[in-house]
């Protein structure tokens, strides 16, 4: 999962930056309204995190730019404007969801999973595929009973494919939403994840569709 | 003068009524003067001129009758020349003759008149003399006094004397219709004035009670024209008026700003202590939680004090209530709450749009922290006494709220249940928005079970 936070504060830049990294997303981050508005456009993030007091170009007017331009990623709104109107011109401009500061980091990495959910159209914060189950509020993986260790690159690998169970995701898609801007994107290194994630899960979870990418089959009710 | 200065405290309506007062009784009092001292000038000159004539004939007499011991000199024509003291008397003689011959009118009854020069004084011969006397019976007399030169005959001296008193009482009989005369004057005057002042003074009173609108609220400016006079005073009002606006907005602006600014930081520090288990980053965070509560407060007085002067405007609350379902909808969602809104068009409130949406948001945020499933928001406009009020019912279908704690909800900072989510500054805050627009924010039993808030604001019903 890849996702974008448009925010001038450098320090508040820096950790919610850091506390995402740590939950295991890739994060590209921008600190002005120009920079974060055209990163938007032009790449495919799974959710956005935008402040509303953004220097060059005010982030109403970025959102308002972005669903104009087609961008249907999630957006999570944070600002300090807590009053109802501001609110209600930040939804009614095509925020998913508004946060206002000052702010838990716990409660906005738990709106991120909530959006990020409901845009794969998953109900719960856990996603059930086969006998592997991902829980996206503790980032913990477990076959059947037995919980299995994963690396960031791998939990994030898995937790895509998972998300989006059911589709083909080619190569492309998942080293666009797996890393961030500064990566080497090398398409070999996720031969090599999907490798080691089979090996840790032991179970026939992640398909190979030839010359489209991978597959994992969604949980039978 | 202490006496003015203490009118000039008062009011320039009495000013103006003093000053009036005191010019015009001077000028009447002076006029006055001046009038009855002519009149008596005038009265006292037709007497003399009446004497001088009774003189003249006792002249001609004297001349035209050869010895002038024979002669007969006349009553004049006049009665009281004959009646005895009477007040009215003739006298010819010779002042210097050995023995005086001495010829005087019946009314003098034996008597002398006295000379309006001492004997022997020759300095005023040939005048026409007058003046006043003691006469017999100590009356005052008015006396005309001629001489007549007979050659050798020698030199006559006529006297003619009336009552001096019929010259006062004719003059007092004008003083007196004069002193009415002057009294009526006076009053109409005295009406003028108070016409004057009133009608004078009426932009002033104009401006008062436009000043006296704008501080109610109910008018951003002085309206209107002004005579030349206090239009620069209008004029200077408004742009005091527009000055002081501008100071508002900006330290309105600048708490805000302020406020934003600071929530940044707080952010910073809070995530920087993050979920520590640690003394110092409980503090930490409980403090940081009281600074935005401040924070919040604050901006929210801020915002309510900008209120004065806006009660012009009129908002039409369906599309406000409209957007906040839209807004509370995906907030909730997971929540899967389902919001009804019933707002008849036309429904109008009588005050600014985001104020409406701040109080409103706060209750159906709460109704929603709290309703099982169902939230319905209806309004209705009621008439009473010429004024229309804008009701709004949020009824949820939650727990509800025992009457007894109903009161409690909206002390500020006030939180029944630590559990839901919340500063505890909403309910407090659309019941201190509500008493600025003069409204009221009570919670009844809901018919859906839970809880109705009931907002009463001004509303528009034209």
């Amino acid at each position: 999962m890849r996702l974008l936070v448009v925010e001038d504060d450098k320090n508040l830049n820096r950790q919610i930056v850091t506390a995402l990294e740590h939950a295991g997303y890739a994060v590209d981050k921008a600190f002005d309204g120009e920079d974060g508005g055209f990163l938007g456009e032009t790449e495919p993030y799974d959710a956005i995190i935008l402040d509303l007091g953004l220097p060059k170009v005010d982030g109403v007017a970025v959102l308002n730019a972005w669903r104009r331009a087609g961008v249907k990623a999630p957006v999570i709104i944070l600002t300090a404007r807590d009053r109802w109107s501001d609110k209600v011109q930040g939804f009614d401009s095509g925020a998913d969801d508004y946060v206002t500061k000052p702010f838990h980091m716990e409660e906005l990495l738990a709106r991120i999973r909530a959006v990020l959910r409901r845009s794969t159209g998953h109900a719960s914060s856990e996603i059930v595929c086969g006998a592997v189950r991902l829980d996206t509020r503790s980032g913990r993986v477990a076959v059947g009973d037995n919980p299995v260790k994963l690396t960031s690159h791998e939990y994030r690998l898995l937790s895509y494919l998972m998300h989006h169970a059911g589709r083909i995701v080619s190569r492309a898609e998942l080293t666009e939403h797996l890393y961030d801007q500064d990566f080497d994107r090398d398409s070999n290194t996720i031969e090599v994840f999907v490798g080691r994630l089979r090996k840790k899960l032991g179970v026939d979870l992640i398909q190979t569709v030839r010359g489209l990418g991978y597959l994992i089959e969604p949980a039978r009710e | 003068m202490p006496a003015a200065r203490v009118l000039a405290g008062r009011s320039i309506a009495i000013r103006l009524a003093a000053s009036a007062l005191f010019w015009s009784l001077l000028i009447l009092l002076t006029a006055g003067l001046i009038l009855s001292a002519l009149y008596r000038d005038t009265t006292e000159r037709a007497f003399d001129t009446r004497l001088l004539v009774y003189a003249t004939d006792l002249a001609s007499d004297l001349v035209t009758q050869g010895n002038p011991d024979q002669r007969e000199l006349g009553t004049l024509g006049d009665p009281r020349f004959d009646l005895p003291l009477s007040g009215w008397y003739w006298q010819v003689g010779q002042p210097d003759a050995r023995p005086r011959d001495l010829r005087s009118s019946r009314s003098l009854f034996g008597a002398e008149l006295p000379g309006l020069v001492p004997p022997g004084d020759d300095s005023h011969f040939g005048e026409i003399r007058k003046g006043y006397r003691q006469g017999p019976e100590d009356r005052m007399l008015r006396l005309v006094e001629r001489d007549i030169d007979l050659g050798e005959d020698g030199r006559y001296v006529v006297r003619v004397a009336g009552p001096a008193d019929e010259i006062g009482a004719e003059v007092r009989r004008f003083i007196f219709s004069l002193t009415v005369t002057f009294g009526l004057l006076g009053i109409a005057l005295g009406l003028t004035t108070l016409l004057q002042i009133r009608f004078g003074l009426g932009p002033l009173t104009k401006l008062r009670s436009a000043l006296s609108a704008v501080r109610r609220g109910e008018a951003e400016r002085i309206p209107g024209d002004y005579p030349r006079d206090i239009a620069p005073l209008a004029q200077e009002l408004n742009l005091l008026l527009d000055t002081n606006r501008e100071i508002l907005d900006r330290a309105r602006t600048q708490v805000g700003n302020l406020a934003h600014a600071l929530k940044t930081p707080l952010s910073v520090i809070v995530n920087e202590v993050g979920t520590a288990p640690d003394e110092v980053a409980a503090r930490v965070r409980e403090q940081a939680r009281i600074m935005r509560d401040q924070v919040n407060y604050h901006l929210d007085r801020a915002r309510a004090a900008a209120l004065a002067g806006t009660l012009g405007t009129i908002t039409e609350a369906e599309p406000v209530v409209a957007g906040l379902v839209r807004t509370f909808e995906r907030i909730y969602r997971d929540k899967g709450a389902a919001i009804a809104a019933a707002i008849p068009a036309g429904t109008r409130f009588r005050g600014e749009r985001q104020d409406l949406e701040e109080m409103i948001g706060n209750l159906i945020d709460n109704a929603c922290k709290w309703a099982a499933g169902r939230i319905e928001i209806s309004a209705d406009t009621v008439r009473e006494n010429e004024r229309a009020w804008l009701r709004i019912l949020i009824d949820d279908d939650g727990p509800g709220l025992p009457e007894e704690a109903r009161a409690e909800v909206l002390k500020r900072g006030q939180r029944l249940d630590e559990t839901k989510p919340g500063s505890g500054l909403g309910l407090s805050i659309v019941r201190d928005l509500a008493a600025l627009y003069r409204g009221t924010l009570t919670f009844e039993r809901s018919p859906l079970g839970g809880l109705r808030a009931v907002l009463e604001l001004p509303g528009d019903a034209g």
